[in-house]
């Protein structure tokens, strides 16, 4: 039986200086309450910290008239935000969809911390979570001592959002059982939480609302049903959408998991990165980047995340077994590793643009060759 | 001042509602709008009842059809508006711009005039008010630099803070209602941006000399109300005071070529930027429901998004529409717009109706946005300019157009017949199917012989008007349209199919462009099938298209990635076949073996004959198909006769399911039976594998068999018959002799040799002694 109650104790607590992450608001505080200052005259929807122009401009970053400079939270396209924050101001739940390690928890993060300065209310979604973490539990001992009362009751990030008036958050929606899913119906239309055993029930305040992330390339999660479906709005949000911002993320992360982990090669040729990422698009969009060749797409998500893993194994194969130096031996085997998820049809692919793609390009016959020899 | 004059944008729904309510309440008794003065005859056919936008103005010069200029109307262009209230009132309307004739004989002949510009627009953009097309027009001899003529709203929209000259336009101008005082505003605004233009072009100036000297014509007429509608950049100049000698000087002694106008029926998706309209309009079907709805333009267009979404089979449900209009008018509020535009509209679709799926956008975006319509001409129609063209063609051809069937029979290599026969395949691309190819048994027969069987139809002008939308010759508009077809056809064969009609046609541009998206396709060809199947067209091409002009080394590029691909994906298509795909494989191994054979290259040999070997040898793989590669390889000579005998055992035992065995044998005999009647081998094989089989399995698989032997003339199963009688007869002798039955031993002669051969052994001796 969950207990949520003891985890929200821990972070009513004042900050640790010491934990390993803060939370956006906390991180970001100055930044939130310039805003507010900033944005003192415009029209807030009901129970919103900041009013919607505020939070689009928290979220993408700029300049405040009086100078103050604001980070840029989320790095594409502005519109994205745009809707998403019109979505929030309309009392609609907002669903973030996408591949993994496209910023969709972090963008849900702090969109929450803008529109109401809690991130907090989060319901981690697993297979494994119940009813009770999106409605509410009961402290056993109490309720067997007074029978069902207000007091036994533990309520959830959700029931307590919609007491304050606030976003609660649910990570990887679709990893949660389909019959749990279900309980939030009732909670996006008619906005209450109804308690049979008390007679009672939790109508939610003005300013509550839901943020919903999940996975849209994952097999084996439980689909949202059309009815569900219908209660959010839905918002993907892409890959990077350059080759030019994709190799400079890719770059500084391998950059800096490479720091962390200590590896012994040196830092990665840039061209070698390049290479990675423009396989990792080429197969990903289904078309090389002159957009003369179109290609079989694999079956693997190829995200941004793989390619970093991809290149610092590489980087790991070269330190301990190569002579530092990264080469095309060395990602061969990460590279088809990361494509090559089903053995059969992953493995056509594959081949295929080896022989269409890989093979005629100017100064990639090393690569060619080092992904035959692993086949 | 008797000189109205009203600025507007070409196509945009808000000057057509600005104009007509401007005309309505000026009612003006002379009306001039912008237009070539060629097209006056035409105009009167405007108010037909045949006519329905959107349609296009034809200028064409008669005697170089492919010199042309489309000025497309639809119902919400300003003009479409003018022209019909000016028409509908009986007063004077006219076109008053420089006329086409002067403009065609002003410009250079075109370089090239088999060939539209760029990719997918064989026809000239139409004039705009950003001028583009005028500039676009020429942008192929001289690349000018991008100025303010060309883009004067973009100045104005990047003043107003808005990225898109196009979005600030709409929201600006074409989405308000109340248009009154728009006008003016156009007006100044672009007064000051023409103040601070940089040089003008030499044929602005006639052209606005032009449009003066017809304005100074209607006043010296007497009309006391003229109105005039023009492009909003050519506003300013047509108000101001200039000198009418000066003007007249600058029109004096122009040249003309003859030009001809006419109308012809035009498409909502030729409007639209994406088929390379340079200066249309992104969305034709949003403009005509901005035009058409007014009031409720949100709501309205939503449910009709949430109708084509639901012809679709998604379901759509009112409550999702409710919100996606709460969403539109809040993002628009988040923008600071007054109402959503098309962009909101798209981002709320997307978000709430379409949840976030970018491909179900396409059909919104198709059905709706461009809302794909063609338009119609009347019949009274004056004749246009691929009619033209044909009549040439076929006069010089000394062709009879009759409605009488008759054949015709074409020697390719004579150059008359070739160009006739060129002529009858380009009609059929572009659905005028007067001939009829006919595959005819007997009498002349060969790759160089055609035959037709021609019948002229009387709708054939309908089709012809039809098909000038493509282009305005017939070498043109098969082009055209062969490139359109390519693009909408979304399977190899159909491609490969078209390639092979094209290549009759002899369009090698046309062609080449297939050859792309075959090259294309066949990356994503999920169906490895389909991948083989368009292989033999691809080689016949390769193999004989010099005959037509296609080059070889175009295809055969080609060609190998499709092969290679094929091999790629062959062995995973083989995988777990029921009967039927079996059966549907043997073409596609056929079609390869053909493509293979026909081309004879030593490399595509070698690696057909390792994925037949490789087929050959899975024991996992249907029996037919392992039975089609063991005979294909066979018959390319890449089987011995031992290893045959190997393979047909194998094959044939006991131990393999008795249908997978017959559909082995099967699938090596299909085909021709003459190769198969020397492999003894094989024949005693089977002969054993009949007799062991259980006599109900028999039954069971006679069928099978039956087939298997059908398609074998009655003769060739008699030899058949004969060569396993034969057989069996001589294998119990082969059994005792161990087999020597190749070199049968000659008693008498060899009883010659054993004297000698007693004598070295020293027996006769012996017993002599």
């Amino acid at each position: 039986m969950p207990k949520p109650k003891a985890a929200t104790d821990a972070t009513t607590e004042s900050p640790v200086i010491t934990v390993l992450r803060q939370h956006a608001e906390e991180q970001f505080a100055e930044e939130l309450s310039e805003l507010d200052h900033a944005d003192a005259g415009k029209q807030r929807p009901p129970n919103w910290r900041l009013s919607p122009w505020a939070v689009k401009q928290y979220l993408l970053g700029g300049t405040l008239p009086n100078g103050f400079v604001i980070t840029p939270k989320y790095i594409g396209n502005e519109r994205l935000i745009e809707i998403a924050v019109a979505t929030l101001a309309t009392d609609r739940a907002l669903l973030l969809y996408g591949l993994p390690g496209t910023a969709k928890s972090y963008v849900s993060e702090h969109l929450a911390a803008a529109v109401t300065g809690d991130s907090t209310l989060l319901v981690q979604g697993t297979a494994g979570t119940d009813e009770s973490t999106l409605r509410y539990g009961w402290n056993y001992a109490l309720l067997l001592v007074q029978g069902p009362s207000t007091a036994a009751m533990v309520s959830s990030p959700m029931m307590r959002a919609m007491q304050d008036g606030k976003v609660a958050r649910i990570e990887e929606l679709t990893r949660i059982p389909a019959e749990v899913q279900d309980t939030l119906i009732t909670i996006l239309s008619e906005k209450t939480l109804p308690v049979p055993e008390l007679n009672t029930e939790v109508q939610a305040r003005k300013g509550f609302n839901v943020i919903a992330t999940a996975n849209n390339r994952d097999k084996g999660v439980n689909e949202l049903s059309s009815a569900l479906l219908r209660r959010f709005n839905t918002v993907i949000l892409p890959l990077p959408a350059t080759m030019e911002e994709e190799v400079t993320i890719v770059e500084g992360r391998v950059a800096a998991l490479g720091r962390a982990l200590e590896l012994p090669a040196e830092k990665p040729a840039l061209e070698e990165i390049r290479r990675v990422v423009t396989i990792f698009r080429e197969l990903r969009d289904g078309l090389t980047t002159d957009g003369k060749t179109k290609l079989k797409i694999p079956s693997g998500t190829l995200s941004t995340a793989e390619a970093i893993s991809v290149m610092n194994s590489g980087l790991a194969m070269a330190g301990y077994y190569g002579d530092g130096e990264l080469r095309a031996s060395d990602i061969a085997a990460g590279l088809t590793g990361a494509i090559v998820k089903d053995p059969v049809q992953d493995r056509a692919v594959w081949l295929e643009y080896l022989q269409t793609v890989v093979k005629d390009r100017d100064g990639w016959k090393d690569l060619y060759r080092a992904c035959q020899e692993v086949l | 001042m008797a000189v109205h004059i009203f600025g507007i944008r070409h196509h945009g729904p808000g000057s057509a509602r600005a104009v007509r309510d401007a005309l309505t309440a000026l009612e003006p008794d002379c009306l001039l709008v912008e237009g070539p003065p060629d097209a006056q005859e035409a105009l009167p056919l405007l108010m037909n009842a045949g006519m329905q936008p959107p349609v296009a103005l034809l200028i064409y010069q008669p005697d170089q059809p492919s010199r042309a200029v489309y000025y497309p109307f639809t119902v919400f262009s300003p003009e479409w508006q003018a022209l019909t209230y000016g028409l509908g009132r009986g007063i004077p309307t006219r076109f008053f711009d420089l006329p086409q004739a002067i403009q065609f004989a002003r410009e250079p002949a075109p370089a090239a005039p088999e060939v539209g510009e760029g990719g997918d627009a064989p026809t000239e953009p139409a004039p705009t008010m950003r001028a583009k097309a005028r500039s676009g027009r020429r942008a192929a001899a001289v690349a000018e630099p991008p100025d303010v003529r060309d883009d004067p709203l973009a100045l104005l929209a990047q003043a107003a803070g808005y990225s898109d000259h196009e979005l600030w336009w709409e929201q600006q101008i074409e989405q308000r209602h109340d248009a009154t005082d728009l006008f003016l505003g156009v007006m100044e605004a672009m007064t000051a941006l023409r103040a601070d233009a940089p040089q003008r072009r030499p044929d602005e100036d006639l052209r606005e000399a032009h449009m003066r000297q017809m304005i100074r014509a209607a006043q010296a007429e007497g009309y006391t109300r003229v109105a005039v509608v023009c492009g909003a950049w050519h506003a300013p100049a047509l108000g101001e005071e200039h000198e009418a000698k000066a003007d007249a000087a600058l029109l004096k002694g122009l040249p003309k070529v003859a030009v001809t106008a006419t109308w012809i029926p035009w498409t909502n998706s030729r409007l639209a930027y994406r088929s390379g309209y340079g200066a249309g309009v992104t969305s034709p079907g949003w403009y005509e429901h901005l035009w058409h709805t007014p009031a409720q333009t949100t709501i309205r267009w939503l449910t009709k998004v949430a109708g084509v979404l639901r012809d679709e089979g998604l379901d759509t449900s009112s409550a999702s529409v409710i919100e996606a209009v709460r969403l539109a008018e809040a993002l628009a509020a988040l923008r600071a717009l007054p109402m959503p535009g098309l962009a909101e509209m798209h981002e709320a679709t997307l978000t709430v109706l379409c949840h976030g799926e970018a491909g179900r956008m396409r059909v919104v975006r198709d059905r709706i946005e461009i809302g794909e319509r063609m338009g119609a001409v009347p019949p009274e129609t004056p004749a246009v300019p691929l009619q033209r063209d044909l009549d040439a063609q076929i006069k010089r051809l000394r062709m009879e157009r009759t409605t009488a069937i008759k054949p015709l029979e074409l020697d390719l290599r004579e150059d008359a017949h070739r160009a006739k026969s060129q002529l009858l395949h380009r009609l059929q691309l572009l659905g005028i199917p007067w001939g009829k190819p006919e595959r005819v048994s007997g009498g002349k027969q060969g790759t160089f012989w055609e035959h037709w069987t021609m019948q002229w139809q009387v709708e054939f002008a309908v089709n012809i008007i039809e098909a000038n939308i493509w282009g305005n010759t017939v070498a043109l508009a098969a082009v055209a349209y062969a490139r359109h077809a390519a693009d909408t056809a979304h399977d190899l064969p159909a491609l490969t199919t078209l390639l092979d009609r094209v290549i009759l046609a002899e369009l090698p541009d046309a062609a080449d462009y297939i050859l792309d998206r075959v090259e294309n396709e066949a990356a994503v060809a999920a169906d490895v099938r389909h991948l083989m199947l368009a292989l033999p067209p691809l080689a016949k091409v390769a193999r004989y298209g010099d005959v037509r002009g296609t080059k070889a080394q175009h295809v055969l590029p080609v060609l190998g990635t499709l092969f290679d691909r094929a091999l790629v994906g062959l062995p995973l298509a083989c995988a777990s076949l029921d009967d039927d795909a079996a059966q549907g494989l043997l073409d596609s191994l056929d079609a390869v073996q053909f493509s293979v054979d026909l081309l004879d290259d030593a490399d595509q040999r070698a690696a057909w004959a390792g994925a037949l070997r490789d087929l050959m040898e899975r024991e996992t793989i249907h029996g037919l198909v392992r039975g089609r590669c063991t005979r294909l390889l066979l018959n390319s000579r890449a089987l011995e006769a031992a290893e045959l005998e190997l393979r047909a055992r194998h094959a044939l035992s006991l131990v393999v399911p008795p249908d997978q065995a017959a559909a082995w044998i099967a699938g090596v005999l299909r085909g021709d039976s003459e190769r198969l009647l020397y492999e003894d081998g094989l024949w005693l094989a089977l002969d054993h594998w009949l007799r062991d089989l259980a006599p109900e399995t028999f039954i069971a698989l006679l069928p099978l068999l039956r087939r298997a032997f059908a398609d074998f003339a009655t003769p060739a199963r008699r030899k058949m018959g004969d060569k396993v009688k034969r057989l069996s007869d001589a294998t119990p002798t082969t059994a005792t002799t161990a087999g020597s039955d190749a070199h049968p031993i000659d008693r008498a002669r060899a009883d010659l040799t054993l004297p000698v051969l007693a004598q070295f052994l020293g027996i006769g001796k012996t017993e002599g002694k």
